[in-house]
């Protein structure tokens, strides 16, 4: 472990739906000098409900907002490691960009300058991955290659999180900031935005079109993406890795459709084949195209095939060079998930 | 070719680039923002030759003939200076400055360089408004207008949007002498200036906030408004802005001496309201269906608009922009009159500055280059 459990750590965006189980997680572990930076109009209840569970743990809040390098430059005093839990989730372009990589740049060239940083945990996401070129089915490791067609795939939640990703190898090689990063798939779980990941399909034309079929969905548990996160900050002998983090046993499309609709509710959806479904994208994008963005390319073969192509996530790199597995297993975290939404009458 | 550049690489600059790029006859030779990684970013997904962080650089580098600035308000003075200085024309974004003393500086420095200058009002632009400016124009109301309606309904969101949204203390528009109300009603009251007459108006502004606003404990934005307003020939209007009428509305009333006239922002319709008249039970029966037709005509309209690619979703900034430049290149009248221009901001002066009860004090706000 590079840290020692009284060192302090950082957790941006912690009272998110993921910063605030990895500062519940943190706590968990025994690492009790943990620092939560959360913007000053931040809903606190999930994590005073986290801190209620620890009272004897140092908890010190910082409150700010990470497109202040003033904010960021308190935050990072004397941490030792940092999560970068913090996202923006926007819909344009440069709203994306703004919130993940220059958020993402300010907190790093604080950080560039903190001498007891050991490490820099940037939390990013699978959908860096470009998958054109690739076989249906066919895996895609941490070596796969980042998007760069992001205009064409029209995808700002994409653009931000690489550039993001960019970002931080960038410092890692210019100002030696010593970093990991994660790519959690959909996460999942009690608290998560969304009942149904887009991977499964998608409702934007009144009825749910269910477009992933048999594709084994990359999910991951928010207990387990936790564990992840934690292990990928304070494990020796890491720097400069990146992570995918899938659970194990991940359900097939068509199987978390079925046990959603037993579980939680039902709703009417017609299943739409992945080939129909990307002929249509590439009817919109030529149309958005010829009309001149009279409709924006929101459906486009990139995209199509970035959500339901079906490519697979390896979680090896990550179990080979980290004590992680996953603790929740798939079935367990679904019956939490569904349970959860059963409750709030998703 | 025209040269066109863009100061300010935050979410209103992506809406200026996509327009710029497909206009013909013009390039966009730069973009700058204070902040290296915005300019590059915009940069990086649009054909533009450079960015920049300095505006100092970018003009004397890139020379354009246009500069569009879409920085929030604060900096549109010092920036606007700045490229007038160095002869190029300027598109602002909306809202034109921080109040009508600036905006006559802006307005005084362009005409004494024999430059040209407009300002973001777009939905003035769009389809249904050019049918409208054309039928005033042609005497459809009988002669100068006797009263206008001008409406304005903003979504402030559910709770948790709106939590977010006015939980940020920093946040620039909180800085503006009208806060929420100053980045917004430039829209409805530039409709209501364009058809009155002469330079003044008088004001009678009251302002409250929403229940939701009370219940989140904001103490500084009022987001609910009613004015009158009446110019030196007494043509009257009535703006109302509010957050709290649903179904959203943004419509646009004119009522003349013979004729009156019914746009819907929203819908994208222009109703005619004509005087004619049918004996008895007969008034009850025909016009509800004149009405109808004149619907269906919008709708049909629309969708002929639409299949011939010409309905985009930022039609009326597109047809703005292209009106400004047309002006630029041919020496044409301006889009937006400087008399329009200044009227809407001395209207928006008289309305704050009325609001004071409820608005306090402008915090100071440092300049920033990005909307």
């Amino acid at each position: 472990m590079i840290i020692n459990h009284n060192d302090r750590v950082l957790v941006t965006g912690a009272n998110g739906f993921l910063g605030s189980k990895v500062v519940e997680t943190l706590l968990a572990r025994g690492f009790l000098n943990v620092r939560c930076l959360v913007r000053p109009s931040s809903n606190l209840t999930a994590l005073h409900r986290v801190f209620e569970k620890f009272p004897d743990a140092h908890v010190d809040m910082v409150y700010g907002n990470l497109l202040s390098p003033a904010h960021c430059q308190k935050a990072i005093r004397d941490v030792s490691v940092v999560f970068h839990v913090a996202a923006g989730i926007e819909k344009t372009f440069p709203g994306c960009f703004m919130n993940s990589a220059v958020t993402t740049r300010n907190i790093l060239e604080a950080a560039s300058n903190e001498r007891a940083l050991r490490r820099f945990v940037n939390v990013s996401s699978l959908a860096v991955y470009s998958n054109a070129g690739r076989g249906r089915g066919e895996i895609i490791d941490e070596d796969g290659e980042l998007e760069t067609q992001f205009m064409r795939r029209f995808d700002a939640y994409c653009f931000g999180k690489t550039k993001q990703d960019e970002i931080v190898m960038e410092y890692g090689a210019r100002k030696k900031v010593p970093y990991v990063i994660v790519r959690p798939g959909p996460i999942y779980g009690p608290g998560a935005r969304s009942p149904i990941h887009s991977r499964v399909g998608i409702g934007t034309f009144g009825i749910f079109m269910h477009i992933g079929g048999a594709n084994r969905l990359p999910l991951s548990f928010i207990d387990n993406c936790a564990d992840a996160i934690i292990v990928a900050g304070i494990t020796e002998g890491i720097d400069g890795e990146a992570f995918n983090v899938v659970d194990d046993d991940s359900p097939k499309s068509r199987e978390f459709l079925r046990m959603y609709k037993k579980n939680v509710k039902r709703f009417p959806s017609i299943y739409v084949p992945y080939r129909l479904f990307y002929f249509f994208s590439y009817l919109w994008e030529r149309y958005a195209k010829w009309s001149r963005n009279q409709l924006p390319p929101v459906f486009n073969p990139l995209k199509c095939a970035a959500e339901w192509k079906g490519n697979r996530y390896s979680n090896r790199k990550l179990k080979a060079l980290t004590s992680w597995t996953p603790r929740v297993s798939t079935a367990e975290g679904l019956q939490r998930h569904f349970a959860y939404f059963r409750g709030t009458n998703a | 070719m025209l040269k066109v550049a863009i100061i300010g690489c935050g979410k209103q600059a992506d809406a200026h680039a996509a327009q710029i790029q497909d206009l013909p006859n013009c390039e966009l030779v730069g973009v700058c923002d204070k902040d290296e990684l915005m300019a590059k970013q915009l940069f990086e997904r649009f054909p533009v030759k450079r960015y920049f962080s300095d505006i100092r650089e970018l003009l004397e580098v890139t020379r354009p003939d246009i500069v569009h600035i879409t920085t929030p308000p604060h900096g549109h003075l010092a920036i606007g200076r700045m490229c007038l200085e160095a002869n190029c024309h300027v598109f602002f974004e909306k809202p034109f400055t921080l109040n009508s003393t600036q905006a006559s500086e802006l307005v005084d420095l362009a005409i004494s360089k024999h430059l040209k200058l407009t300002v973001g009002h777009n939905n003035q632009f769009n389809p249904v408004s050019t049918r409208m400016r054309a039928l005033v124009k042609d005497g459809f109301l009988g002669g100068a207008p006797v009263h206008m309606e001008s409406v304005w309904c903003y979504d402030l969101g559910d709770r948790i949007f709106a939590t977010a949204l006015l939980g940020d203390k920093d946040h620039w528009v909180r800085t503006l002498p009208g806060r929420l109300l100053h980045n917004i009603i430039s829209h409805g009251i530039g409709r209501i200036a364009e058809f009155l007459q002469g330079d003044r108006a008088r004001v009678v502004a009251h302002g409250f906030r929403s229940p939701l606003l009370t219940s989140l404990n904001e103490t500084e934005i009022v987001d609910e408004l009613r004015v009158m307003i009446a110019d030196e020939h007494n043509t009257t209007a009535y703006f109302t802005f509010s957050t709290q009428m649903f179904p959203r509305i943004q419509q646009f009333r004119i009522y003349g001496t013979r004729n009156s006239l019914m746009l819907d922002d929203i819908h994208q319709t222009l109703i005619t309201v004509n005087n004619t008249s049918y004996k008895y039970y007969l008034n009850h029966f025909i016009p509800p269906f004149l009405y109808a037709r004149q619907y269906a005509a919008n709708a049909w309209s629309n969708i002929g608009q639409f299949l011939r690619r010409d309905f985009h979703f930022e039609s009326g900034r597109k047809h703005l922009i292209e009106a400004f430049y047309r002006s630029v290149s041919e020496d044409s009248p301006l889009p937006l009159s400087y008399r329009e221009i200044l009227m809407t901001s001395r209207i928006m002066d008289d309305i704050f500055s009325q609001l004071t009860n409820t608005v306090d004090e402008v915090r100071p706000y440092a300049h920033s280059e990005r909307s």
